[in-house]
């Protein structure tokens, strides 16, 4: 290809200088095609079979038609709606506790102190600890012959372990939270040390100067400062609570069931025909937490800004 | 008015390395402007951020008015300080910056914006209202980091080496600006420099810091003509010192006798000290000895030669048009004024 005379060196320069440009972003789309071609096999492709499936057309069982029952049954029945709440709640409550704990535990952690790196190791230590030890955790000490139970038996607290607040398989998922809030504290926590270590003291100090109080200072500077990192920290936080399995599965109630629970439950159900439903509630749960995740977003903005 | 009285202040930050604040005494008067002048990592931003409250001292007292101000929290002192950095806030306005200190006083919003505006036209920024720190000049934001403070009337304003980011111009101006404002509004006022000739222009006294002890506490003039010390004289801007023994109101140094009325010493080992400025080439007389010219520069406003004495090189800074006068190499007599020769007491350490 031959250019046409250049009117000036710079102009030269640019359209060569354009040309790379062009070519490295070929070069870079090439390189991630891979990548992006396994998550949209994965991702995508797991969505839309889902999603299908959902509407009833699933050949191999001999659903062929496209419709909405799937939908109609499950938002007509009054345990979904029950299952839906629940969740969100579960969600909701363990992100909040979890990010209010976690931001006073990194505020504690901050300043230098003797002994500061062993308590923080163990502080993280449990960001290594699957959930599911978590779990067994809670069983072992809020369940009603748990070990607080005993031990407040003991004190005399209360009559007997009969007597002590039904803490698991409760309606109101209290061992459900605690394991989440206690499995998410360090891994907010961590982040939000992270950011105020690196921002370091002085723009409290200023305030401080200025006239603020210690809690003004920390409203006011110290808390719009990291709410970015505790915004997205806590959004995938919720995400995750809100379409985990195995701790509701093992630490919730019968009824009502937290939502992946009574999805999992529907798709491994001897009949074939509840299989939509299930499509259906795990599109629910999708399309939930990704609107959850926007308006927690939107709010927490408003937040920052004012 | 507040007057402002350090005891003894010293910071220890670690156990192995020196403090970095060292039994400070200084009177900080009220309504003057005091300078913090030294070297980087003298301690000056430690003795500030002290004086504010946002540090501990390791001993020692502090008092405004006689009273002892270490129990009180920072933001009940009335002492604010500005920063270096500016720091100002980065998810805030302008307007919000400058209204911080208003705001967490509950003062009415509509008073804290006019009030806001005000300071915008004080320091020359007019209509930055609603503009984000990120969208400044390092000079913008440190005029706006100082509009902060000032919009609180605090009763001490302290000020982390304020003018460091502005051009010439700019630092001229803004200099006039402190200096009215403080003057006006009757602030006591600690500056932080590096610079000894902001410190000179602005400050009613200046207290010069080395490795976090005082050297000196003085009126501008008195660095120049009676600095306590050869490291003294050196930062600033000596650089003539002739080792010799003092006796009777003369000094015999190795290239001869001088007269030498002003001294810090009584007698003894002591240093001959004469800023380049009152080096005289060419006229004789009284305090004169013979040298020969080694090189000189030309640099406009001045002209600066450099002399040998014997084995003793001296610098001296003369009228521009010497140069026409002399050449390299040229037998000249070097005058030493009496009235201009000070005695110090023997160099503690030659670097
Ligand atoms: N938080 C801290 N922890 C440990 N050492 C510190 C701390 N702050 C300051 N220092 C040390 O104390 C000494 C004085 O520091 P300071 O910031 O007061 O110096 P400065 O005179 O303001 O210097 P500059 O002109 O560079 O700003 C330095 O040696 C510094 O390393
Ligand atoms: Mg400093």
């Amino acid at each position: 290809m031959k250019w046409p005379e250049p009117v000036s060196r710079t102009r030269r320069l640019s359209r060569t200088s354009l040309s790379e440009k062009a070519a490295q972003r070929l070069t870079i789309a090439l390189l991630l095609t891979p990548a992006i071609l396994v998550i949209l096999l994965l991702f995508m492709g797991g969505l839309i079979t889902g999603f299908l499936r959902s509407l009833g057309y699933f050949p191999l069982i001999g659903l062929n038609d496209f419709n909405f029952a799937a939908y109609t049954t499950i938002f007509t029945d009054n345990g979904f709606i029950r299952s839906f709440i629940l969740t969100f709640h579960i969600a909701f409550t363990s992100t909040l506790i979890a990010s209010i704990l976690a931001v006073a535990s990194a505020m504690l952690l901050r300043p230098a102190f003797r002994g500061k790196r062993f308590v923080q190791f163990i502080f993280s230590l449990n960001l290594t600890i699957p959930h599911l030890v978590g779990a067994v955790g809670v069983l072992y000490l809020f369940s009603g012959s748990g070990l607080v139970s005993r031990l407040a038996t003991g004190a005399g607290l209360i009559d007997s372990p009969a007597g002590f607040p039904a803490m698991v398989n409760d309606p109101w998922a209290i061992g459900i939270i605690i394991q989440y809030v206690w499995k998410e504290i360090p891994f907010i926590g961590v982040i939000v040390l992270a950011i105020l270590l690196s921002v370091g003291e002085d723009y409290e100090s200023v305030a401080r100067s200025l006239g603020a109080n210690r809690w003004q200072a920390f409203r006011n500077v110290t808390l719009p400062l990291i709410m970015p990192g505790v915004v997205s920290a806590s959004v995938i936080v919720f995400a995750f609570t809100f379409g985990a399995f195995e701790i509701p599965w093992l630490l919730g109630s019968t009824f009502p069931k937290a939502l992946p629970v009574l999805a999992f439950e529907s798709y491994t159900d001897v009949d074939l025909a509840a299989r939509p439903q299930a499509m259906a509630m795990a599109m629910v749960i999708a399309v939930m937490s990704s609107l959850m995740i926007l308006a927690y977003m939107k709010v927490s903005r408003r937040y920052v800004r004012s | 008015m507040t007057q402002v009285t350090l005891s003894g202040l010293t910071k220890i930050f670690d156990e192995k390395s020196p403090p970095a604040v060292d039994q400070l005494n200084l009177e900080i008067e009220s309504g003057k402007l005091t300078a913090l002048l030294g070297p980087s990592g003298c301690g000056k931003t430690t003795t500030m951020k002290m004086i504010a409250g946002l540090l501990r001292p390791t001993s020692g007292d502090i008092t405004f008015n006689g009273e002892s101000i270490l129990s009180i929290p920072p933001e009940d002192r009335g002492a604010v300080m500005v920063f270096q950095n500016y720091l100002l806030f980065p998810y805030m306005t302008i307007a919000e910056n400058i209204g911080f200190g208003l705001k967490m006083r509950k003062v009415d919003r509509k008073e804290i914006r006019t009030r806001v505006t005000d300071m915008l036209d004080l320091v020359q920024l007019p209509g930055f209202e609603d503009r984000k720190p990120r969208q400044l000049s390092g000079g913008q934001q440190q005029r706006i980091a100082l509009a902060r403070a000032l919009i609180v009337q605090p009763n001490v304003l302290l000020l982390d080496e304020p003018l460091s980011n502005l051009d010439a111009h700019l630092r001229d101006e803004m200099r006039e600006l402190i200096r009215r404002i403080q003057t006006e509004m009757a602030i006591t006022t600690v500056f932080v420099t590096h610079d000894q000739e902001e410190a000179v222009v602005l400050a009613d006294r200046i207290a010069l810091l080395f490795d976090g002890r005082l050297q000196q506490f003085d009126v501008p003039d008195a660095f120049f003509e009676s600095p306590q010390s050869v490291e003294i004289a050196k930062f600033f801007g000596g650089t003539n010192f002739i080792p010799g023994h003092y006796e009777g109101g003369e000094i015999t140094t190795a290239i001869g006798r001088f007269r030498a009325p002003r001294s810090a010493v009584d007698g003894g080992d002591a240093v001959l000290s004469i800023r380049p400025e009152a080096v005289t080439l060419g006229s004789d007389g009284g305090n004169s000895v013979m040298g020969r010219i080694r090189s000189h520069v030309y640099v406009g406003r001045y002209a600066r030669f450099r002399v040998a004495l014997g084995d003793i090189e001296v610098e001296a800074i003369t009228d521009p048009a010497q140069v026409k006068l002399f050449n390299d190499g040229d037998e000249v007599p070097v005058r030493f004024d009496s009235n201009k020769i000070w005695v110090i007491g023997p160099a503690s350490s030659q670097p």
